[in-house]
């Protein structure tokens, strides 16, 4: 009965239903533009879904109305949806504020309205202001939720301006 | 090398049993008892056995269901409503749903679905709602007509749909919503109208970027509601909409869609249909005169949100059946921008969220005489002292928001200009009043009134004087001097409450006789602040109201306040340091036979001792009589009493009779 510690130790380790069932594994961490000094890097915080998103320009002098490009799976449906940005830099927060991005009596994105289950594909502008971003890392935690406040979409972000 | 066999087999057992463990684990949520299920994202292959056979709402999307087919849900033959969204499905083999004569919604959205069998959805004998929203369907004939004639609604967006030309033995005369969003249609021919046989319809063409419409296509046709959201060029669809009949038109785009500017000319093709209610939301305007609106006369409602308006032109004719307009997320400077006068007819007017900061003016709005409604909020308004040159004229207003806002100046009976209103909204607006001041006086229909967070002067007595018939006052975010409502304080002249709002005020303690003149209160609101249970003998002469007092710093509540807590309908008591020591074990007695009346049980849960911190409350079970210790120390104690007694007898005795 030697062998019996070592093989269950084995099992143990390779067996991955037995590691929680995956639950604590994260999402890869993805790169939504690197270039011109700035780096921007995120990884999804919803435990159920990764998404895509990339930005089409990446420069420490940012501008305004940029376009990106977004693609997820909806898992609830996005007559009201809302953004919470949280920004903050060497563990101090610098910045938090919510935005509506469709509403039931203004749809801003013609994506507004879609349902649970639809994929979608977003390419185009997004409306921001341009900012110049200081040198430094700052983290950014962006939340995409529903009218009772589903978790649409959910990223942890690092920015490094160098 | 037997031994390492036998391991590495019992090793497999225990993955085995380990894998039954986290499948248990991941059961579907009853949401309603034996009725309504939610299994979603589960990745299940098939209906588990722990539903229950009268299962009738069955969310079942995020699975994994390549086929279904008459045996799939044979068991669930209540099912009304079954959501079957994104269970990568490829196949719906014949009479699936055979034996699910309820059956009234289906949802199918995001399947990648290879075949329909004709009979796929045969059985139920009331289908009323369902959703083929991106199916990958192409043709309109890949849904199987067999049972659909009692279809209410069709939703069929996200496809690669191009015609939306029904087949001829399509049953359409009993839809009412008809939803081809987000797909390629490019032309409407007559012949495609013309193969909906329904009336009042709803369609939806958001998303399609209609290029040619068939003139007469829509003629004599009559529309509940026509959306042709984010089309780049909206000549085509006037021109095509000749002779229809229109409740409600949506007509407007979106951040991301790139359209033509609307010009005056454009619009004159309204004047050949009848429509009641437009929508031309970010839309530009090329030119915008008082002609811009000469074919608008016969509508009821008007939104021009966010459509870089700065003013309306002086001097528009014939606007008097428009009762409804929406002016929100424009740019004007002044209120006296949008001409007024032209609408004199408006019941509901909506100016929030001007990208501008909005200024007032004085009697901007006097000749809107039959205004009841009106949307001020988020504006950036700020005035020292309101309402009453502002809101001149208004004096059938019933409902006022001025919420989040700069700061507003209001002096006594501020809202005289308005005595018939009935809810006021000036949460989020920063509000100074003068010492005893009563901006509300004479506001005698006033049943809603929202204060909060507006940074008010809460030891002004007079403030809330004169609202004979508030109903729901909402408090919360406001401070009180020393952090207490005293016996004395601003709430005794609003008798007449029934719903109170006190939370986020920071409050430490409220006077036993606070509450006294609130008699009809039946819903009281004090969670978010730091009041113990001193607090709650202010509620003695209070019976069966809604009672929130989460998140304060409750830790024990003696016995004599118990019957405080009983006698109301409703109590929660989540996120307070609560104590489950002996100390507090008449409260925990309480706690567990009045559970009925609880609300936020899961949250509700103990601080103290250390070794029941986050345990639920309904869950501890104390037996405070004396410890086992306790009886043996006393047992032990009371032994060598009596021993000693014994021994200090004997002496004593003999010392007596030693003598003898």
């Amino acid at each position: 009965m030697k062998g019996f510690p070592a093989v269950l130790l084995i099992w143990t380790l390779i067996s991955p239903s037995s590691s929680g069932g995956g639950s604590g594994e994260a999402w890869p961490t993805h790169v939504a533009c690197r270039n011109g000094g700035l780096e921007v890097l995120y990884q999804s915080c919803d435990p159920l879904q990764d998404f895509g998103f990339s930005m089409d320009q990446c420069s420490k002098h940012l501008k305004s109305n940029l376009n990106i490009k977004f693609g997820i799976i909806l898992r609830h449906d996005i007559k009201e949806l809302f953004l919470d940005i949280a920004l903050i830099s060497k563990g101090s927060s610098i910045l938090n504020f919510s935005y509506p991005i469709c509403e039931e009596d203004q749809p801003k994105f013609s994506f507004c309205g879609r349902r649970k289950g639809e994929q979608i594909y977003y390419a185009g502008p997004v409306n921001n202001p341009g900012v110049d971003i200081p040198e430094g890392e700052y983290q950014v935690l962006l939340e995409v939720y529903t009218e009772n406040r589903s978790i649409v979409a959910c990223a942890n972000a690092t920015i490094i301006c160098s | 090398m037997a031994p390492d066999v036998s391991c590495f087999l019992l090793a497999l057992l225990c993955s085995a049993s380990c894998e039954v463990i986290i499948s248990l684990d991941q059961t579907c949520i009853e949401e309603e008892a034996n009725k309504t299920y939610n299994c979603e994202n589960l990745g299940l292959r098939e209906i588990p056995d722990t539903l229950s056979n009268a299962t009738e709402i069955l969310d079942f999307s995020f699975n994994f269901l390549p086929a279904i087919q008459n045996r799939t849900f044979s068991r669930l033959i209540n099912l009304t409503f079954l959501d079957l969204t994104r269970c990568q499905i490829n196949w719906i083999h014949e009479d699936t749903f055979e034996s699910h004569c309820q059956l009234s919604t289906l949802v199918l959205t995001g399947n990648p679905l290879i075949f329909m069998a004709e009979t796929a959805l045969k059985g139920p004998r009331t289908l009323k709602h369902l959703f083929l929203i991106q199916t990958g369907i192409s043709n309109l004939e890949f849904i199987p007509v067999h049972n659909l004639e009692n279809l209410e609604s069709l939703y069929l967006g996200s496809n690669q749909i191009s015609s939306i030309k029904f087949p001829k033995d399509f049953p359409t005369w009993n839809l009412k919503v008809l939803d081809f969003q987000n797909n390629a249609i490019r032309y409407l021919s007559r012949e495609d109208m013309n193969s909906v046989e329904s009336t009042n319809l709803s369609l939806n063409f958001n998303g399609n970027d209609i290029k040619g419409v068939e003139p007469g296509a829509f003629s004599s046709i009559v529309f509940q509601s026509l959306n042709f959201g984010g089309t780049s060029n909206l000549s085509v669809i006037f021109n095509g909409l000749q002779n229809s009949t229109i409740q409600s038109l949506w007509l407007g785009t979106f951040e991301d869609t790139s359209n033509q500017d609307i010009s005056s000319s454009m619009l004159k093709g309204l004047c050949d249909m009848s429509v009641g209610s437009l929508n031309l939301q970010k839309n530009r305007f090329s030119d915008f005169t008082a002609s811009t609106f000469q074919c608008f006369t016969r509508l009821w409602e008007l939104d021009l949100t966010a459509t870089h308006l700065e003013e309306l032109p002086p001097g528009i004719e014939g606007m008097n059946l428009l009762k409804r307009l929406v002016l929100s997320g424009n740019k004007f400077d002044q209120l006296c921008q949008i001409n007024a006068a032209n609408f004199s007819s408006l019941t509901h007017l909506y100016i929030k969220g001007n990208k501008k900061k909005l200024h007032l003016g004085a009697a901007c709005l006097e000749k809107l005489k039959n205004l009841q409604k009106l949307d001020l909020s988020h504006d950036d308004i700020e005035a020292s002292d309101c309402c009453n040159p502002q809101l001149k004229g208004l004096i059938r207003l019933q409902s006022l928001n001025l919420s989040r806002n700069a700061p507003l100046g209001l002096q006594s009976q501020a809202f005289r200009e308005c005595p018939r209103l009935e809810i006021l909204d000036l949460a989020f607006t920063q509000l100074h009043v003068d010492a005893s001041q009563s901006p509300f006086q004479d506001l005698h229909f006033l049943k809603v009134l929202n204060l909060s967070h507006c940074t008010l002067d809460t030891s002004n007595q007079h403030l809330l004087e004169g609202l004979a018939d508030l109903r729901h006052l909402d408090f919360s975010g406001n401070s009180f001097q020393d952090r207490t409502i005293p016996k004395t304080n601003l709430l005794q002249t609003v008798g007449s409450v029934e719903i109170l709002i006190l939370s986020f005020c920071d409050l430490l303690s409220i006077d036993p006789q606070a509450f006294h003149s609130l008699g009809n209160i039946s819903h009281i609101d004090l969670s978010h602040n730091s009041l113990t249970c001193n607090s709650i003998d202010s509620l003695s002469h209070l019976k069966g109201i809604y009672l929130n007092l989460a998140a304060n710093s409750i830790g024990i509540i003696p016995a004599h306040l118990l019957p405080v807590l009983s006698q109301q309908s409703t109590i929660n008591l989540s996120q307070n340091p609560l104590d489950c020591t002996c100390s507090n074990v008449n409260f925990l007695t309480w706690y567990r036979e009045n559970l009925q009346k609880l609300e936020g049980l899961e949250g509700t849960v103990c601080a103290n001792p250390p070794d029941l911190r986050g345990v639920e409350l309904s869950a501890v079970q104390l037996s405070c009589g004396m410890t086992t210790l306790g009886i043996f120390f006393l047992i032990v104690f009371l032994f060598l009493f009596t021993i000693l007694l014994i021994f200090a007898a004997q002496y004593v005795l003999r010392r007596k009779y030693q003598h003898i």
